[in-house]
Parts: structure tokens; sequence; C-alpha cells
């Protein structure tokens, strides 16, 4: 049975932008994979066209069915991890095993908060103010 | 809601695969041969063309070359051109969707560069270029069948039929009204 993980320094979930990602990449394979991979990579999710960019990797060639590897890897400063109306973006490391695919997934928050960041809309502007005079204040229709 | 939690986000309705009326995959691939691997997959927006070709792909042997042409800037020839590999063999696919959106010229320079390619599946909104494998349709219970998919209590929350008619089968423009709805909360 195939077995990946990512055990993440002090169990961290949450980082500044720029911070440093400090963890290992653990594996037990049935078969000797072509390599290991770890990517730190955010993505969009939501309305539209998904978006990815992969930021840093680390690839263990000939990796053997079984080992692990320490890694440490720095953030940018931005994007923030945040939830709008049309799109989330997250944060994320993921260990895979080629060529087969498998994988391991761990959702980070990359914020100056413990949470991502949301975004609420702005609503209705305000309407201008309107000025009346005289009489017309408090004018009921059943006056007419 | 959260955008990523929304069961009509993109990725979600993306994830459905596509449903055959009659034929199925195997079928689509026998046709494929019978014409020399060349053909089309043809619909109207909506209807699943991009969906066909995502289940084409995963039955198709060897390398497959993918090409998107839309009516924003990548509606070129160059587009597709510059994808394709220098050698392109027998083992290749090439799969074309939009291809409406080529001029005579630029469909004549696509042709010509897969000629070599081993099939060429693209998916149009008319039939016409190549000999037409399948005709992609969509219906109300077919609509249903997916929202309910993706979130049963939806399918008993929606007047379906009316949003079907409301978008004339265009089913991404049903699911984004639906995802609309559920990011209003």
């Amino acid at each position: 049975m195939n077995d990946l993980r990512i055990d993440l320094d002090g169990d961290r979930r949450w980082y500044l932008p720029g911070d440093t990602v400090t963890g290992r990449a653990v594996w037990r394979l049935d078969a000797d994979p072509e390599a290991v991979e770890l990517r730190l990579f955010w993505h969009t999710r939501g309305k539209g066209t998904e978006d990815v960019e992969v930021v840093d990797q680390v690839r263990t060639e000939a990796a053997g069915a079984a080992g692990e590897r320490a890694f440490a890897l720095r953030l940018p400063l931005g994007p923030y991890s945040f939830s709008g109306t049309l799109i989330t973006l997250s944060w994320a490391l993921e260990l895979v095993a080629l060529p087969g695919g498998e994988l391991e997934r761990v959702e980070l928050v990359v914020a100056p908060t413990p949470v991502e960041v949301r975004l609420t809309s702005l609503g209705r502007q305000p309407r201008s103010h309107s000025v009346s005079f005289g009489p017309k204040a408090g004018f009921d229709r059943s006056d007419r | 809601m959260r955008p990523a939690d929304n069961p009509f986000a993109s990725h979600r309705v993306d994830s459905l695969s596509y449903r055959f009326i009659g034929p199925d995959v195997g079928d689509l691939l026998d046709a494929l041969a019978r014409h020399g691997g060349r053909g089309a997959v043809v619909g109207r927006h909506g209807s699943g063309k991009t969906t066909l070709l995502d289940t084409l792909e995963q039955h198709l042997g060897g390398a497959v070359v993918r090409a998107r042409l839309d009516t924003g800037t990548a509606r070129r020839a160059d587009h597709v051109l510059h994808r394709l590999p220098a050698a392109l063999g027998p083992g290749h696919a090439v799969l074309l969707d939009g291809a409406e959106q080529l001029g005579w010229w630029g469909w004549r320079q696509v042709s010509r560069a897969t000629a070599t390619a081993g099939r060429l599946v693209i998916a149009s909104h008319r039939p016409g270029r190549l000999p037409t494998l399948h005709q992609c349709r969509t219906s109300p219970t077919l609509l249903a069948e997916l929202v309910r998919e993706l979130d049963p209590a939806t399918a008993d929350a929606v007047d379906l039929d009316d949003l079907f008619r409301r978008h004339r089968g265009n089913l991404r423009l049903c699911f984004r009204e639906l995802y609309d709805l559920h990011s209003r909360g």
C-alpha cells in the first residue's frame, strides 16, 4: 500500500508571507518511483477558470520505495490566501510519486492572520443626499 | 460560502463525466477509426463538447496534444501551430476545441500541419470540416441529473426546467447561475 506523508514542523498550517515552510516528506511505496517531488504552490477555485502557480519544488531522483527528506521552502510575499465572491486562492504543499501520480496534499494558510483573508462586496453605493425645502418634507400622497 | 466550497464551482462542474445517450466512447473510437482517424464532435455552446474531448483523451493511446481556440485572443491558427510538436507522427492524437473560430485559411494551415498525426478530433459548433462522429445534445433531464450529482438539495429546490429554457440548453450558463445563487447564500 502506498503511503505519502508531509510532516510540517510544529504541525503548522499558518504562515506569514515570506516565511519558510519546513518539515519532512515521507514515502513508503509498493514499487520504486522514478522520482518523488514536493511542490509548493497556490491555486484558485471558484466560478471561472482555475489558475495555479508552482512557486518552488524539490525533486528527489531515484528516491527508492521508502525514504524521507527534510525540506525548507521559502514563501513569497504574495499572494495571500483569500476568498472573495468569484474565487478562493489557496496555498498547498503536494508530495507526488512519479510517474504514477500518487499524491498527498496539505493545505496552508498564507496570510497576516491565521485565517484566509475574506474579501466582501462593497455593496450598493450610498445614495447622494437630497435636500428638501418647505412643506414638501413629509409629503403624503393622500394630501393631493 | 467560499467559492472553493460552492457546489457549482468550475472544478466541480469540470469533474462531471460526459453522459452518452445511445452510443458510448467505444462507438466513438470505432467511428474515428472508420474515418481514417479524422472526425468532429459537434454541438452548441455548453453542450459538453469539451467534456467529451476530456473523456476521449483518457481513452486515446499515445501522445495527446490539446489546443483550444476561443473568441478572445486565442482564435488564430498560430495558437494551435505553436502547440504541435516538431515531429508529429502516427502515434500522436490532436484534440482541437473551438475549431469554428478558424477561418478558411487558418483551418487549411491547421489541417496541413496535423496531416501526419495519427488522429485529429475537432470540437465545433457547426458540422462540415470533418466527418461528424458525435452530436452533443442537452435536455432538461440531463441538467437535472448533473445538478443532482453536484448538489441534490439544489435539484429539489430550483425550477431546472425554467433554468434550462432561459439559457436555451447551455448547461455551462445554467451552472454559472446556480453558482451565483449559492454565492449569495
